[in-house]
């Protein structure tokens, strides 16, 4: 009964996107990419492969942490929904969903995950804003957002190392600390992306991606 | 003097297909490292492209092809879309 259940809400969910994303949760046709997130929230996994120029699919492991202490593991699909390709910039609309299980010590329950990533970039400026939803049954259904605005002080060719200034808020209402900010400093070469900060409330982040 | 021109035609013509041809194309969209390495890996992919080069600021894509190759508007295009951005003006050097 757990399983069809699963299967079902998994089949629902992921016709849709996923949960933090701190770099663009797609890459080219044929590309795999590796996330990882240390924060304040916990430890995140990511690994996609792109399949299609709007969809690809992945697995998305969680170590919850800041207010309640569990984990997550599923499948997760991400999806371009929209895109604007202007000649200084570009805007995305991403859509992010997966289902799976969480645990919290024995306790295991079917969780699935909603997300949505907007975000707008030029070679000088960076805003970004994602609203989740997370539904871990009894161990926690709980609504998070979080957003990013920032700039680049010099602005790097392709094979060059571009570094980005960031403010990073986050607004987690189920974590002990509702509202976080971070400042952040960015890095990233061609298929190697890098990011670290410290957080207001005394947490070191760093996340790195990898386009391979 | 009409051998001299023939022999200038035929060497114009070798060195055409002996060096290939470059094809700059802007694109829409190009904004980051992540963006450009999507559409240089699809280029790169294509049997008739011998090198491709980013231009980040100035959001060119620099392909050359193999000698004797080409590569149409209508297959950069694609590519360019395929890869999620959209064309801007081409240019070809032979």
């Amino acid at each position: 009964m757990k399983i069809s259940y699963l299967l079902l809400l998994s089949s629902v969910l992921t016709s849709t996107v996923a949960p933090p994303a701190p770099a663009k949760p797609l890459s080219y046709v044929g590309g795999t990419m590796v996330m990882q997130e240390n924060d304040e929230t916990g430890n995140t996994l990511t690994v996609d492969y792109t399949f299609d120029p709007h969809f690809a699919l992945g697995l998305y492991a969680k170590r919850d942490i800041g207010g309640k202490e569990f984990y997550t593991i599923g499948p997760q699909l991400n999806t371009l929904i929209k895109r604007w390709n202007l000649p200084q910039g570009q805007g995305n609309i991403f859509g992010m969903t997966g289902a799976g299980m969480a645990r919290q010590g024995s306790d295991n329950q079917p969780a699935a995950w909603a997300a949505l990533l907007a975000d707008y970039e030029t070679r000088r400026v960076f805003l970004s804003y994602e609203p989740r939803l997370m539904y871990a049954r009894d161990i926690e259904t709980s609504f998070w957002q979080r957003a990013y605005a920032g700039f680049a002080p010099y602005l790097a060719n392709y094979d060059e190392l571009n570094t980005w200034l960031l403010i990073r808020v986050d607004h987690h209402p189920a974590k002990k600390d509702h509202f976080v900010v971070t400042p952040v400093l960015r890095f990233f070469y061609k298929t190697i992306w890098l990011e670290a900060g410290y957080s207001s409330n005394s947490h070191v982040m760093v996340n790195w991606t990898v386009q391979f | 003097m009409r051998q001299i021109l023939l022999t200038l035609v035929i060497l114009a013509g070798l060195a055409g297909s002996a060096f290939g041809e470059t094809i700059i194309t802007t694109v829409n969209g190009m904004v980051c490292a992540f963006c450009a390495t999507g559409i240089e890996k699809t280029f790169r992919k294509q049997p008739e492209v011998a090198t491709v080069k980013v231009d980040l600021p100035k959001k060119r894509v620099v392909i050359t092809t193999k000698p004797g190759n080409t590569l149409g508007d209508a297959k950069i295009q694609e590519i360019v879309t395929y890869s999620g951005y959209t064309m801007g003006k081409i240019e070809r050097q032979k």
